[in-house]
């Protein structure tokens, strides 16, 4: 493999990471650890859900096994909007009211 | 220093320890309960028993963490409250005082009046030991007769199917859960239950379970061996499981004297008749501004919100109840179900008794509404529209616009510039999902203007 494309590869899942995190809807959420059991670097995901706080973690693959595996749609991908070059802080703002 | 006494150990009871301490650091707070593995997810059961979940995994906080937040945990069971003393009796015989107490004992499996009810191999899904109990009897039982209705019921048809047991469903009507789904959603559970190797008795009731002595020679002690229906079948089984309703735990209620009704009655702050004593979760029967009635509700996120309120109210911090707009997203016969607000069929149901869990009354309150409808196989929608909002809804397989329509009937939000295209029914989902992105720009553009 090129050593670019190796590099490009990295940035890509980096830009994905910092682009993007889990956000929990409590309301749905029965705390039943599904989400915890099912993260390949044990993050306490169900904790975050009982809290209503987005996975922040910088460690967080974002591999999108927890959102996946939910069986009650608690959790979805938000964007963070920390890399949009033309969004100021009203719309990164916008975005944590949003659905 | 304030002493708080909270009886039980599920969702309201922990939320309310969470939001007391939150307010005050320094009051002792005591959780009372008779459970010995504490506090579990209850509904995480169902994914116990096919299997998806360890045991391990259904608890949400160690004891260290209960421990680190200063919750003492006494493990008994209340037997009596002293409202004059204000002190709580243990079965013990020792006592305990307090200053507040919450009420959160919770809800449990109504059992039908039928002659060997008591035997070994009757089973419910109550809490964490029923499970267990279900499952150990799975691994060796060949057949299975579940009774009732709703989701619990479902929940041990399938945990049975997933351990390998025959499994023989009754059903007194012709349908399953017919107070809360319409005939087309009630079919597609039924057809894909069948497809799971069920076998659905409709139109059969239980007359009697037998029992026969098991072990070497018969010397065992007796167990389920058949169930004989009204009908006149006998269906050979090992297992017998009861999902008839539950029914809000009052004993001890009505030792300290409260107004009760099918549960223990609160006011807006979770407050009962005496103003030291306060309830929350599936024992709480809490007032619904909408229906103008007090309801009973058996959903874990009603719970936690229920024990919030009340741990503000016993720190003394008044906070407003909202009552939550009931939610519950489950799994019927492996298919994904959202049901939101009131969908009541306005059938009544044989099936159950009163509420069952992951139920909430709201759902069976008749409102005043349009019905809207797509989809006839696995993926389906139903609108309940009211004047200018949506008042209900239930979307079945594809869950693509469940939290968009949660979201319009949690806001009430106004529908009326899509209300015509929702009761004609052409392209529900297409007219929903551009109506929502409309909403959220919206939304987003108005608070963009306020900053």
């Amino acid at each position: 493999m090129p050593l670019r494309s190796f590099f490009q590869r990295d940035r890509t899942k980096r830009n994905i990471i910092a682009e993007g995190h889990v956000v929990p809807d409590p309301s749905r959420c029965v705390q039943c650890g599904i989400c915890s059991f099912h993260c390949p670097i044990e993050i306490d995901v169900r904790r975050h859900a009982w809290e209503g706080v987005p996975v922040k973690a910088s460690h967080c693959l974002t591999c999108g096994e927890c959102v996946a595996r939910c069986p009650r749609g608690v959790l979805r991908f938000e964007r963070t909007h920390l890399f949009d070059k033309e969004a100021g802080d009203a719309k990164a703002g916008a975005s944590k009211g949003g659905e | 220093m304030m002493d708080y006494v909270i009886i039980g150990t599920g969702a309201a009871g922990v939320s309310a320890a969470e939001t007391i301490r939150s307010y005050d650091p320094k009051g002792r707070i005591v959780l009372v309960g008779e459970e010995p593995d504490g506090y579990y997810s209850r509904p995480g059961l169902a994914y116990f028993l096919t299997g998806e979940l360890p045991e391990s995994q259904l608890y949400p906080m160690s004891a260290q963490e209960f421990g680190a937040r200063g919750f003492q945990v006494v493990q008994q069971q209340a037997v009596g409250v002293d409202p004059a003393e204000r002190r709580v009796r243990l079965e013990s015989g020792a006592s305990i005082a307090y200053d507040r107490l919450l009420l959160a004992m919770g809800a449990a499996a109504r059992m039908p009046d039928l002659p060997g009810v008591d035997l070994p191999g009757v089973v419910r899904l109550d809490n964490i030991s029923g499970a267990r109990d279900i499952m150990r009897r799975a691994r060796k039982a060949k057949a299975a007769v579940v009774i009732g209705g709703g989701i619990t019921a479902l929940e041990i048809v399938e945990g049975l199917v997933a351990q390998g047991v025959r499994v023989h469903y009754f059903l007194r009507g012709d349908r399953y859960w017919n107070n809360v789904l319409d005939e087309t959603e009630s079919r597609i559970v039924e057809k894909r239950l069948v497809e799971e190797g069920v076998r659905i008795h409709f139109h059969t009731e239980a007359e009697s379970i037998v029992g026969r002595r098991t072990g070497l020679f018969g010397r065992g002690a007796p167990a389920v061996s058949e169930v004989r229906t009204v009908q006149g079948e006998a269906i050979p089984c090992q297992i017998v499981a009861m999902a008839i309703g539950v029914a809000p735990r009052l004993e001890l209620a009505r030792t300290a004297g409260l107004d009760l009704d099918r549960g223990v009655l609160v006011d807006e702050r979770m407050r009962t008749s005496d103003p030291h004593i306060f309830a929350a979760g599936d024992v709480a029967q809490a007032y619904d501004p909408v229906s103008g009635k007090a309801l009973l509700d058996s959903l874990w996120p009603i719970a936690r919100d229920k024990g919030r309120v009340a741990g503000a109210h016993m720190a003394g911090i008044p906070v407003s109840y909202e009552r939550e707009i009931p939610l519950n997203v489950t799994r019927l016969a492996g298919l994904t179900t959202t049901i939101i607000g009131a969908v009541s069929t306005r059938a009544g149901s044989e099936d159950t008794l009163g509420i069952v869990r992951g139920d909430s009354e709201t759902w069976r309150q008749i409102p005043d509404a349009l019905i809207s409808q797509q989809g006839f196989d696995v993926n389906r929608i139903r609108l309940m529209i009211g004047e200018n909002h949506l008042l209900g809804a239930i979307v079945m397989g594809d869950q693509t616009l469940s939290r968009p329509i949660h979201q319009l009937v949690v806001r009430q939000v106004d529908i009326s510039p899509i209300r015509d295209q929702l009761v004609e029914g052409e392209n529900l989902g297409d007219v929903i999902a551009a109506f929502w992105s409309e909403v959220r720009a919206n939304g987003a553009a108005s608070r963009e203007t306020r900053s």
